[in-house]
This record gives C-alpha cells, structure tokens and sequence, in this order.
C-alpha cells in the first residue's frame, strides 16, 4: 500500500492509515529519502493518529525513517499516537528515544516551526 | 432470522455470558435431560394450555404474598411485562424445544429481575410454590397412573432446573458486571487528573501505588493528555507511601508514554534520599526531569511553556493557584 | 459471535487478520479499549514471529472460562517453524538485538497475564497467553 506523502513548506507529511508490511515500510522510508533531498525538506511528521496497534516491528521501522532522515537533514516528529497504543508500547518496552514527538498533526508542525524560530533567532 | 446488527439486550447478554448452542446443549446434558424425558413433557401440552394463567398466578400471589417480593415488583410495567413473560414462558416449557430462543426467553426475564432487584432467594421460593402447583396438576391428571404421573414431573423438573440455571447465571452475571463498573468509577475518582492552566496538568499521586493502580494513573493521565493537548505534565508523588524499585518503573513508564503522546512530565517530591537509593538500585533516574518541589515544578513547567515566571505574590492573585 | 477463531498466519496481511480477531472477540467479551489494543499488540508480536522465524503457522483465539468464573481471551499462536534453541535466552529482554529470534516475547508476556512457551529446535514454537476480563 503506498503512503501518501504531502508536503506543506519544507516540511514532509506521511500519514499512515493502516498496519504496513515490511515493504511498505521500506519504500515509505526510500521514497521520504528522496524527497527530502529533492525539496530540500527540514521537517517530516509522520503520523500515527490511524494506528490501533504499533508493535516493536513497526517501531523499529519509524526509528529506522527517523535516522535516514536524520542522515539527509531532516528532522522527524511522530505524531498521533493514541493513549490505549501508548500504553501497550511502554508495556512492551518499547519507547521512541531520541525522536521528537507530538500530540497530533498541528502539534508537529508547531514543533517544527518553533525550531526554526530558535534556529533563526541563533543565527 | 437474527439480525448480527441489531440484537436485543437479551441475545447480546446471552453473548456476554457466552451462552453459544454448544454451552446450551452442555446445560441440557447436566440436567440430564433425554428423549424419554421429552416424551413425557410433551404429554403435558394440555395441562399447560388450559391452566397456563392459574400457574402464571400461582407464582406471581406467591412472590408478592412476601414483603421482599412485592416491593420488586411496585411497578406496574415491570409486573405486567414480568408476567407476560412468565405467562409464554410455563407455555414453552412444554413444547420441548430447548435452545438458544427459549434461553433468550428465559433472559429477557431475568434481566427484568434484576433491573427490579428481586432477590433470588423470593424468585427460588416462588417457583418452588409453582413447581408444586403444577406437580399437583400433573398427579390429579395421572390418578389413574401415578408412578407414570411421578416420572414425568420428574422430567418436567429437570426443564424447571435448566431453567433456574440459566436465570440464576444471568441475575449473578449482571450483578457482577454492575459492580465492576462500580470499580472502574471508583478507581477514576482516585487518580484525579486537574489541569492546572492551559497546556498544563497536574497529576497529584497519593497513597500506595501497586502495578494495577499504577496503570489506571497512566491510562487516566494518557487520556487527559489527549483531551486537554496538554504539552507538560507535573506528575507529583510527594504523597506516594514507598517509592521502591517496582513503583519507580512504573512511574517512569508513565513518563515515557506520556512523552509518546508530545507531553513532557516533570516529577516533583523526589527527596534526594530517595533518588539517591533507587539510583543504588539501579535505576536509571536520568530519564526523568525531576525538580524538588511542587512549586519549583510549576515554575519549570510554565517555563517550558514559554508562558513568564510568576513570583510568589502574584500567584496568591492568579486564580489557578495551587498549593504547594 | 464466535467463541473461536483461527487464522493461518502465512504472510504479513494474516499478522492484522490476527490481531482484528482478536480485538472483536475482545471487545465482544467486555474488554476495555485499553486491554484491546494490549491483546492485540500482543498478538502482532507472537504473529510476527511465525512470519519472521517459522515461515508459516496458526494463530487460534478463544474465550476461555476457568473454574472461579473468571472469563478470559486465550491466544495460541503455533507454528512448525526451526524453533528456539535457547528458551530463557529469548525471553530475556533485549530489544537492541534487532534480529534474535523472538525478541517479542518478553515484552508480549507483560501485556498478558498469563503466558507459556514451548519450543525446540525442530519441533516449532506454541506461544500460549490469556487475558482476563477485570
């Protein structure tokens, strides 16, 4: 199933509506390397408001999303995660350390901007 | 014809109770019922049809005769329908078709039972009076035979015991089922969740947090989170009883699932002593942005906000205040 | 409603198959919202593995009603997979271990409340857990 991925600025959103196979998870993660390159993209939210389960296969997948883009200068914001999911997730032991996260959508993209605030205030 | 979309409060308890034919075909073996039993009940057709409103009277006189009785029954609608019910049910009693409908019949009743609170012990009593209203009927009706008479009250008997089981599960289940949502309401009103300003929520944690209770917290506060978009939470366990190892992880897995959902939790009330043996423990405390007190909490939360410091005089003026 | 359901596991898709049927035979039964999504997520996990590791295998979901009257959702997740050799050490918790051989396990355990392995090496793995209704 292919993911649509949006773009608003230089920010990259991929909204996830339902459990994604190992492919799926591969090419969403290839086809965000490459736009982020090509629209020079500082930001990609992924959001997970879709998602009734997120098991450790598909958190090791969103880490692996995070640090390719990492690698290609973006940074990642998960959003959405549900409060049931989150719960399972840490029962699990699962936990998204190192990426930024957010209630929802709106939420990331303020994320997002604030940074660059900070960022433009420094420079 | 069962339509899956639209069951009635009866089939959807049979569902809840796991009422499924094979569980109905079980109840019909404990008792013990069989063919020959079948053949004898079918004999009593008759005797049904032309004293059904005697027994039905017979029952309900009974059960209104005791204080306990009457009182369930006050309600005019309730007793109506209760002896409507009670009326098609001593009819299908006879017709020797025992499944999933009859059982759903014989729900319907219980339900309404246990709406109007009838204590099992006056619904025993009464059908005990019923069963020998009838046994009379059945053994005026043999005269001329009353071993046979004997045996097929006997296996008229076994349908009244399948039937007692089937009402006397469902009177407990749904007592059952009230009192856990007594608990669950119970358990919400013991981990408030108040937000404190915009953004901002305050999770007070007191008494003694064990892995059941810890997990309310967490699902109470999850979902406060989401309502309220709350971007910091001050999570204080000044009132916690013990703070070991075990409390400690759960606190921390709260921490992290909250930070799951965009909320960042500052822990207040963590003496240093304490702190200072969970980290001999072995617990890795650096996952958490602890700070003193309440007050100092609050600081840091508001900082966090990007919302300005308030002094100590003008919190007293601010109209949420908290004290510390 | 069912009071059991199988569902092959043979690909990734039957993983989500798995785990709706567990999340309907959950809800049916009376399960909060929250012990739906641990039922499930559990039930991902244990699924996953027999795709992963063992190719191919069945994940069975039934009600379950002990003696004291409790009711409860039971998972038996089997396959006819290689195996693990080293019981204990795959239910040690080590997610870093990105590929182990079921390295779901320890986690899946604490989202039930009961659970049991059994598995040798060529004689496939019989994940077993149940959850009860609070």
């Amino acid at each position: 199933m292919d993911v649509p991925i949006l773009k608003q600025g230089d920010v990259l959103i991929a909204s996830i509506q339902a459990a994604l196979s190992d492919q799926d998870l591969i090419a969403l993660r290839d086809s965000l390397a490459s736009r982020i390159g090509r629209f020079r993209s500082r930001g990609v939210i992924i959001d997970l408001m879709a998602l009734d389960v997120l098991d450790s296969f598909a958190t090791r997948m969103i880490r692996d999303i995070a640090y390719t883009a990492r690698l290609r200068g973006a940074i990642t914001v998960v959003v959405g995660i549900q409060p049931e999911v989150a719960f399972a997730m840490v029962q699990l032991g699962l936990s998204l350390e190192g990426i930024a996260t957010a209630l929802d959508l709106e939420e990331g993209l303020a994320h997002l901007s604030g940074r660059e605030r900070k960022r433009a205030a420094r420079s | 014809m069962v339509d899956l979309n639209e069951q009635t409060p009866a089939q959807l308890l049979m569902r809840d109770m796991g009422l499924t034919e094979r569980d109905i075909a079980r109840r019909r073996h404990i008792v013990g019922l069989e063919e020959r039993d079948l053949t004898r009940i079918a004999s009593l057709n008759e005797l049904m049809a032309s004293h059904v409103d005697e027994y039905t009277t017979a029952f309900f006189d009974y059960l209104t005769g005791l204080d306990e009785g009457r009182l369930a029954l006050q309600n005019t609608a309730i007793a109506h329908r209760a002896r409507q019910l009670k009326r098609g049910h001593l009819l299908a009693m006879v017709q020797t078709d025992y499944d999933v409908d009859y059982v759903a019949q014989r729900l319907e009743l219980a339900m309404l039972y246990s709406r109007a609170g009838l204590e099992l012990r006056v619904f025993l009593a009464a059908f005990h009076r019923l069963l020998k209203v009838i046994g009379d009927g059945i053994m005026s009706r043999f005269e001329a035979n009353p071993s046979e008479g004997f045996e097929t009250f006997m296996s008229l008997k076994k349908v009244a015991f399948f039937d007692i089981g089937v009402i006397v599960d469902a009177i407990v289940f749904e007592r059952e089922r009230v009192i856990r949502q007594q608990q669950d309401a119970i358990r919400e009103l013991s981990t408030p969740v108040l937000q404190i300003r915009e953004r901002l929520l305050l999770l007070p944690i007191v008494g003694v947090i064990d892995t059941h209770r810890a997990r309310m917290i967490t699902e109470s506060l999850l979902r406060s989170i989401r309502a309220s978009r709350a971007k910091v939470v001050v999570m204080d366990i000044t009132g916690v009883a013990t703070i070991d190892s075990r409390v400690a992880n759960h606190l921390i897995q709260t921490v992290t699932a909250a930070r799951l959902m965009g909320a960042s939790v500052i822990v207040t009330g963590l003496s240093a002593e304490v702190a200072q043996s969970l980290v001999a423990l072995g617990i890795d405390l650096t996952k958490l942005n602890t700070i003193g007190d309440l007050q100092g909490g609050l600081e840091e939360a508001e900082r966090l906000l990007g919302q300005r410091l308030v002094t100590v005089e003008e919190r007293g003026r601010s109209s949420a205040s908290v004290e510390a | 409603m069912p009071r059991e359901v199988s569902v092959p596991i043979e690909r990734e898709l039957d993983i989500v198959a798995a785990r709706q049927a567990g999340r309907e035979l959950a809800s049916a039964l009376g399960f909060s919202t929250t012990d739906q999504t641990l039922l499930a997520t559990a039930i991902s996990e244990v699924a996953r593995n027999i795709v992963n590791y063992a190719g191919s295998g069945n994940v069975l979901v039934a009600r379950v009603d002990d003696e004291s009257g409790r009711i409860g959702i039971v998972v038996i997740a089997s396959d006819r997979g290689p195996g693990i050799a080293d019981v204990d050490q795959a239910m040690r918790d080590g997610y870093s271990t990105g590929n182990s051989l079921g390295v779901g396990l320890p986690g899946a355990r604490r989202l039930v409340d009961d659970f049991h392995l059994a598995s040798a090496p060529g004689q496939g793995t019989t994940v077993t857990l149940k959850k009860w209704l609070r």
